[in-house]
């Protein structure tokens, strides 16, 4: 299927490390500014792997505008809902939709498609205190815990919290989906939004990718499997490391371009295609000659109906681990040739936000063509001889066209692709 | 434009509270056996709900081979495994380097990755007064977890095993919306093998929540039954007296196909997935409203997603929990959406008698639903004894009944509100329509 009606981006927001909405967010990767630091959430003095990308200021009553939601939710789940608030504000479909006669049918017509983190360890942190006064006795326990812990316990660290609750503060009650499919699941969120989008199902989506993704014990764990650097981001480069953990939320109101144009929304850019595929090698094992993220460029530019020589510009999954950019520069060489697309990465600023990035790597994506400035990775000091098929610069590259792809990467060897074009 | 591709159910798996396979899954449902028993897996004492539907008998080294998949696999994932090769195996068709990336996977599957028995030994590591010693995990946390443990704790665990152990290369997708889990998973997998991004797909759900830390999350919520002392009829789904659902475990996965494909290569066809209707409740996280609004979208958009009236539908696998406001919820969402034809309608609910396999429910009822077609044969509703005035519908609750099965519809609603309604056809039907 080729021929459709088009499916648009009308609204997108973002709270990251690097800034607290997508603009700032933008302005400061532009700058060549880095959100990463040394933890602040919890005392990390002397822990061997303890920077990260988190929120700054993190303050859930400032994020959030319905207070009494705090009650029910996490700390994710506020970062995910302040970039969907962000997005639908940007949009202006709220307005619209209580300017109508008939708002239920337009609620009946908006899906929502979310990009989860899934569960995290400190969720059951609050089974710790029970667990240690029941000293081994499982009777014990089970009482203590009746005892101790919170009622809604559950209902809090459920990982489709930000689905239900989009849907409770806005009312929209269309088709949905929850993807708990690690660092694909922000694209993935757009990509399936998009198929409801072009099956008629629904008329409009919001999309949200969030995580936070640089728990306690997610550090320590991380770095045990060798992915995470002590020093630094600096993905494609000679003396890269590991990946750096974050916080963060993209989130984006798609709708098809006849429903936009009736409405007479701003449209900001298109989604042209997708992908997810799977290398299919095991939970954490990546291949060395790029292949899976070469199948999911070529998939989704097939979904996109375009060619490799009308792409303008790549946004890397750039995380900084070893075989992933390796790998990943390497499908760049064998989809692109000599072509030499501008490359970049984001993650040298924002942290690796796991089920977020995807999502917010679309908008930065969609900057970068709107401005026609690709960002420098100041972070890169020496490329990487195994990293030579992406172009990647210190400083900023003109993207050769108004079509980007961005490439998002996960465990379970899963690869995901978007195609997106400005509105040019 | 062509014509949107139908979809098949070309091999059925099962992994259940009811038996560890399709056919005595389904010779539990025509016995009218119950699988909620005391918990054995763990010392439940000091919970107030003490009772379950756990699977029984399913031993690890029969399921997979290879001792190093099995390090990755955690219980739920177990089920997964094996219910994915009952279903590959039924289909007589597996990927192959020439078809692999034609294959695609989809799963609903359970969030309750991180494993008791690691949490309890990070409380004793790192939190021995229930308070985490910060500089400690710091300084000790890297050698504390195995790499196969790290691993296993990963959402798309079990998806990664599913996509090794078949070669999977295609379109996947790992997805979680509570209880609705398992009836999206198929559900979307129906419309990836119609847009043609796939051939072929494996899709299911699995789960288990039966667990210290599971249990105390639905306990404290009053969520589940705590009818100790009469398991086999806790679970009484559309009863006056019901109190609240029994937690099960398993998983169910199907393979679905590009049906002139199915057909061209000889396939037994069980059925025709043939509509998907999505929505979402918005109203509170636990329950639908008692009008029925929002499963009633998700009915209506599977019924026209499948060009299917109210008319064609024989039978209904309810979601049917037991709890007091999602029966009555379902309940008003059937007669909104089928009107008079509400009280002709077959309805039953599965769980009376498996208990609620949460992410993999909506797998299992929908193999149940191929079932159902294939057999003649609507299963009942175990434990219906007392009439709830406002529960009317005819309930099955004789136990199962003959009757001829063209088009089943199965209903999975979730926590959050997520809502999925999946309708099947038999192959007869299907065929006739396409004439």
């Amino acid at each position: 299927m080729t021929v459709r009606d088009g499916i648009v981006i009308t609204g997108y927001g973002c709270l990251t490390a690097a800034g607290a909405n997508a603009e700032s967010t933008w302005e400061s990767v532009l700058a060549g500014e880095s959100g990463i630091r040394e933890v602040t959430s919890w005392d990390s003095s002397g822990w061997p792997y303890g920077l990260a990308g988190e929120i700054k200021d993190y303050s859930p009553r400032e994020l959030i505008a319905n207070r009494k939601l705090l009650k029910f939710i996490t700390r994710q789940d506020v970062i995910g809902l302040n970039a969907v608030a962000q997005a639908i504000d940007h949009s202006g479909i709220i307005s619209h939709r209580d300017g109508l006669a008939e708002p239920s049918y337009f609620n009946d017509r908006t899906g929502v498609f979310v990009g989860s983190p899934a569960t995290k360890y400190r969720y059951q942190h609050d089974f710790l205190s029970p667990l240690a006064s029941a000293a081994g006795n499982s009777r014990e326990f089970g009482v203590r815990a009746m005892n101790d812990v919170h009622p809604m316990w559950l209902l809090r660290v459920l990982p489709n919290n930000v689905l239900a609750y989009v849907g409770i503060e806005y009312g929209f009650k269309g088709a949905n989906a929850n993807i708990t499919a690690h660092g694909v699941s922000g694209s993935q969120a757009i990509a399936e939004a998009c198929r409801y989008l072009r099956d008629g199902a629904i008329d409009r989506a919001i999309v949200v990718g969030y995580d936070s993704a640089s728990e306690l014990e997610a550090l320590p764990y991380y770095a045990s499997a060798g992915l995470l650097s002590s020093r630094g981001l600096k993905p494609f480069d000679r003396r890269r490391d590991g990946t750096v953990l974050g916080e963060g939320a993209g989130a984006l109101v798609l709708e098809t371009r006849v429903g936009a144009e009736d409405r007479g929304a701003t449209i900001h850019g298109e989604v042209l295609g997708s992908s997810v595929v799977s290398e299919a090698e095991g939970v954490l094992s990546v291949r060395e000659d790029g292949a899976g993220v070469s199948r999911a460029i070529r998939v989704a530019l097939e979904d996109s109906g375009k060619t490799p020589d009308e792409i303008g510009m790549i946004s890397a999954h750039a995380n900084g681990t070893r075989v992933s950019d390796a790998s990943e520069a390497r499908a760049f060489a064998d989809t692109f040739g000599a072509a030499a697309i501008p490359v970049t990465g984001f993650k040298w600023s924002l942290g690796h936000t796991i089920a977020a990035g995807g999502a917010i790597e679309s908008i930065l994506a969609l900057r970068c063509i709107e401005e026609g400035r690709v960002p420098g990775i100041p972070t890169l000091e020496e490329l990487s001889p195994d990293c030579e098929g992406a172009k990647v610069s210190t400083s900023e590259q003109k993207p050769r066209s108004s079509v980007g792809i961005v490439v998002s990467r996960a465990f379970a060897g899963l690869n995901s692709c978007i195609v997106l074009s400005s509105n040019g | 434009m062509t014509a949107p591709r139908s979809v098949a159910v070309t091999g059925i798996g099962m992994v259940t509270p009811l038996g560890n396979d399709v056919e005595s899954t389904w010779n539990a449902i025509l016995s009218g056996e119950s699988g909620v028993r005391e918990i054995a897996g763990f010392d439940a004492s000091g919970f107030p709900t003490r009772i379950a539907a756990e699977v029984r008998n399913l031993r690890a080294e029969d399921v997979v081979d290879d001792r190093k998949s099995l390090k990755y696999a955690s219980p739920f994932t177990l089920f997964a495994l094996a219910a994915a090769e009952e279903a590959v195996r039924d289909a007589g068709v597996r990927p192959t380097p020439a078809t692999a990336d034609r294959w695609g996977l989809v799963s609903g599957s359970g969030m309750m990755t991180m494993e008791f028995d690691f949490l309890q030994r990070f409380q004793r590591e790192f939190a021995a007064d229930g308070e985490i010693d910060l500089a400690r995990l710091g300084a000790e946390g890297e050698k504390f977890i195995s790499s196969s443990e790290f691993a296993r704790h990963r959402a798309v665990a079990g998806q990664a095993l599913l996509h090794k152990r078949y070669d999977i290369r295609g379109y996947s997708a790992n997805l979680h919306t509570a209880c609705a889990s398992g009836g999206q998973a198929l559900g979307m997998a129906m419309r990836v093998i119609r847009s043609g991004q796939a051939d072929y797909a494996l899709a299911g759900g699995y789960d288990t929540m039966i667990n210290p830390i599971g249990l105390a999350g639905f306990c404290l919520l009053g969520a589940v039954s705590t009818d100790n002392d009469r398991p086999s009829s806790a679970s009484r789904p559309f009863d006056l007296t019901r109190n609240g659902f029994v937690l099960g475990e398993g998983a169910g996965f199907m393979v679905l196909e590009d049906w002139q494909q199915a057909k061209e290569r000889g396939a037994k066809i069980y059925a025709e997935l043939a509509g998907e209707g999505n929505s979402l409740s918005s109203y509170r996280i636990t329950d639908s409203p008692p009008s029925g609004d929002g499963p009633i979208q998700a009915i209506r958009g599977a019924l026209a997603d499948a060009g299917e009236t109210t008319d064609a539908i024989d039978y209904l696998n309810a979601h049917g929990t037991s709890t007091p406001m999602n029966d009555l919820s379902e309940t008003n969402a059937i007669k909104a959406v089928f009107g008079d034809r509400a009280y002709d309608l077959a309805v039953s609910s599965t769980k009376s008698q498996m208990g609620h396999l949460i992410a993999a429910a909506g797998a299992v009822e929908g193999i149940i639903c191929t079932l159902a077609i294939e057999r003649s044969t609507a299963p009942g509703t175990a434990n219906l004894e007392t009439p709830d005035p406002e529960c009317d519908l005819d309930y099955v609750s004789e136990g199962c009944r003959s009757m001829q099965i063209d088009v089943a519809m199965s209903n999975s609603f979730g926590f959050g509100g997520s809502n999925s309604c999946l309708v099947f056809r038999s192959p007869r039907r299907t065929e006739v329509r396409g004439e």
